[in-house]
């Protein structure tokens, strides 16, 4: 009676336990026949282009895309991490380079893709420049999800009514900025929020390149006076009221297309967020590259980005995600992504629509530009994190540019200390 | 559970109905434990580790906590709850226990006090996003000051320290005021008649009426009231994460913010789970210090 009473009570435990803890297991991937890749990103607002590109996939590999975009980048990251540690792992996912894809890979658990990068390098598909931004210890992992050139948009309309022009030089922009300030219309858009360190790139890859790569290796301080200099040129841009409010919560595109913004520095990507909102690219709005601070350096420095596409090794299909990446480089499904979107591609081959990004992106092809990898991908991620709370809180109080300077500083050497 | 297992031992066969019902009890032991125990635990577990949620934690004892003493954000963190902690339990209860007494047994009360009810329907990210809106710089707040030839017209609201947060506590107080004040009615329709009667033939009346006897009577429920805004003002989180996500330059963290940033922006899950300890903590002991305080006041006036 007692052991009928002890099963009983053990019976209802497991079963109820049981009952409670069933329906997670969901075995759709199964073997080596897939169908369809699960690629996880945080461009939520890339959702038909990822579509269409998984159209083509499907009739040229046999293999679907489903995007699973998110919009919230911490959110983001946080999931695809905590993947790692779990059984529910994407097939794909997009990341960034530098310091946060370095993360990843140390984890071990990023994909090896070295013999697709040698394969698409002898046939073409990537350039060579950009094989760095994926090597890791020697090895390659991940293959390019997007690249793009850091340029000026700029509204033609506000351009000419104010009867400016496209500069040539820093102190043609300054120039101009100064009409467009007359006029009142804001020359420059700026952000204090996650894009904060937009303004601080460019005026320090325009002035010193070296310096700004030495500031991403932590040989250079941020408190170099050479640093200090640069910020007190963009405190004094700013007390000249030539940019937007940090804090506004319109979209800079739209604040571009009413007029109320005369310029935005943006990568290329951002000729997707032009286009929806029904601007036409060469009549309604131009891009030009922004001229060196400094007129005696040699070659203009524009800021690149370029954004992975990764698997993980033990993702639930691993010769899937391989089969799609290997496709995914190549020109057909270049040509697609690139110019549905608008933007350059990491394909050379591709021919892109956009006369002007064609004209760009032949022109840094051949050599015509420096280039400096952005800083949201150059900056290992603790000091990235302080610098945009530093800029951030310099837009709104620019007086404070040495404490800011600071405690960005103190973020660097805490980090070079153990690494 | 003593007592159950007390009288079964009378019965004589009372460790087996122990034993079921143990059995029948444990499914849902075990969800509260796997649920609400663990990550508890594990939080406090996490709060002694350095831990990237990539590799294993590393075990550094009381790292997290001395880093915690000298971070100048945690700091300006710290300052912002305070004003939190003040602004929400002391405006919008004013003011909803304002509210509740001017239109308390009134004609038409019910209709007067409606509009201040119907904030109460957002959520603290609905808030955040239309507050956003009105205090954006050159928003429909600076129009307004403007227009009325106000101080104030030029303030970037979201953006100077500490505006941001004494404007975000505004947008608090607008939607907090009416819901302090329906549960202010509820305690001003449970007072009993006979001793507010007695205070009237007495001759009470207008101010001195409350002071003396409605006040005192309506004690318990204040006390709920602002327990309840003390508890939600330390963890405040919402509004801000929507409205500023903590900035500009981290001026306008919470603890709760700043916990969220450690752990999932800045992917430190160590120190933000020790900001976290640190903040359930504070709630704890001054909730806690707080009800003792109210009740032993009340049991005094007994």
């Amino acid at each position: 009676m007692k052991r009928f009473q002890l099963a009983i009570a053990a019976l209802a435990a497991v079963t109820l336990g049981l009952t409670g803890c069933g329906g997670g297991g969901d075995d759709s991937s199964s073997g080596g026949n897939a169908t369809e890749v699960k690629l996880y990103n945080d461009k939520g607002a890339w959702k038909t282009y990822f579509e269409g590109v998984g159209k083509l996939s499907k009739e040229q590999i046999g293999l679907g895309v489903t995007p699973v975009g998110y919009t919230d980048l911490p959110t983001y990251e946080a999931f695809i991490k905590a993947s790692f540690r779990t059984n529910n792992k994407p097939d794909l996912f997009t990341w960034s380079t530098g310091g946060r894809l370095k993360e990843i890979v140390d984890s071990g658990q990023v994909a090896d893709t070295s013999d697709l990068w040698k394969d698409a390098i002898a046939n073409g598909d990537v350039s060579e420049e950009l094989q760095p931004y994926y090597t890791i210890d020697g090895k390659q992992y991940c293959v390019p999800a997007n690249v793009s050139y850091w340029v000026m948009f700029y509204n033609k309309k506000v351009f000419s009514d104010a009867g400016v022009q496209p500069p040539t030089s820093w102190a043609d922009l300054i120039k101009t900025a100064d009409t467009l300030k007359a006029k009142g219309v804001a020359p420059f858009y700026q952000t204090s929020v996650l894009f904060s360190f937009v303004w601080f790139q460019q005026l320090l890859i325009g002035t010193d390149p070296q310096l700004y790569n030495d500031l991403a290796t932590g040989k250079a301080k941020f408190t170099d006076p050479k640093v200090v200099a640069v910020m007190q040129q963009w405190k004094d841009m700013e007390d000249k009221g030539y940019f937007s409010d940090p804090g506004s919560k319109d979209q800079p595109e739209a604040m571009l297309k009413s007029g109320k913004v005369a310029m935005g520095l943006f990568g290329t990507w951002f000729n997707t967020n032009m286009t929806t909102q029904g601007m036409k690219p060469d009549s309604d709005y131009g891009m030009f590259v922004v001229p060196n601070v400094t007129p005696s350096l040699p070659t203009t420095t524009v800021a690149f980005e370029s954004g992975p596409l990764c698997s993980l090794t033990k993702a639930p299909n691993p010769e899937a995600s391989t089969k799609f990446m290997k496709w995914w480089v190549q020109e057909k499904a270049q040509d697609q992504w690139a110019n549905s979107r608008g933007d350059v591609s990491a394909n050379p081959k591709v021919q892109i629509k956009d006369p002007s990004l064609n004209q760009l992106n032949k022109d840094a092809g051949e050599g015509k530009y420096a280039l400096a990898n952005r800083f949201f991908e150059a900056m290992p991620p603790p000091v990235l994190t302080a610098a945009l709370d530093g800029f951030g809180a310099f837009m709104v109080d620019p007086g404070s540019y040495q404490k800011q300077l600071e405690n960005i500083q103190k973020a660097s050497d805490e980090y070079w200390k153990s690494n | 559970m003593t007592a159950t297992t007390s009288t079964g031992r009378r019965r004589g066969r009372g460790i087996t109905t122990g034993w079921s019902a143990l059995g029948f009890i444990s499914p849902a032991v075990l969800v509260v434990a796997a649920l609400l125990y663990a990550p508890f635990l594990y939080t406090i577990f996490y709060s002694f580790t350095d831990y990237d949620g990539l590799t294993s934690p590393k075990w550094v004892a009381l790292d997290n906590f001395k880093r915690f003493l000298d971070d100048p954000a945690l700091t300006t963190s710290v300052r912002n709850t305070l004003f939190w902690v003040v602004g929400t339990t002391v405006v919008p209860v004013a003011i909803g226990l304002l509210i509740a007494l001017l239109s308390f047994g009134i004609k038409g009360g019910t209709l007067l006090r409606l509009p201040f009810m119907l904030p109460y329907a957002l959520s603290g990210a609905g808030l955040g996003v239309i507050w956003g809106f009105i205090l954006q710089s050159d928003g429909a707040a600076n129009d307004l000051l403007h227009l009325l030839h106000l101080p104030g017209a030029d303030i970037s609201f979201l953006q100077q320290s500490p505006y941001n947060t004494i404007a975000m506590i505004v947008a608090m107080t607008w939607q907090q005021s009416g819901v302090n004040a329906l549960l202010f009615l509820v305690g001003l329709q449970s007072i009993p008649t006979p001793p507010l009667e007695a205070a009237r033939l007495d001759g009470a009346s207008g101010f001195r009426m409350f002071r003396h006897i409605t006040w005192p009577l309506l004690a318990p429920l204040t006390t709920v009231v602002i327990g309840l805004s003390l508890v939600a003002s330390l963890k405040t989180f919402d509004i801000v994460w929507v409205t500023t996500q903590g900035g500009p330059g981290r001026s306008s963290e919470t603890l709760a913010v700043t916990m969220y940033r450690d752990a999932f922006v800045s992917s430190d899950y160590g120190y933000g789970s020790a900001v976290a300890l640190v903040l359930t903590l504070v709630t704890g002991a001054v909730t806690v210090a707080y009800l003792r305080f109210q009740i032993r006041g009340q049991e005094k006036l007994r």
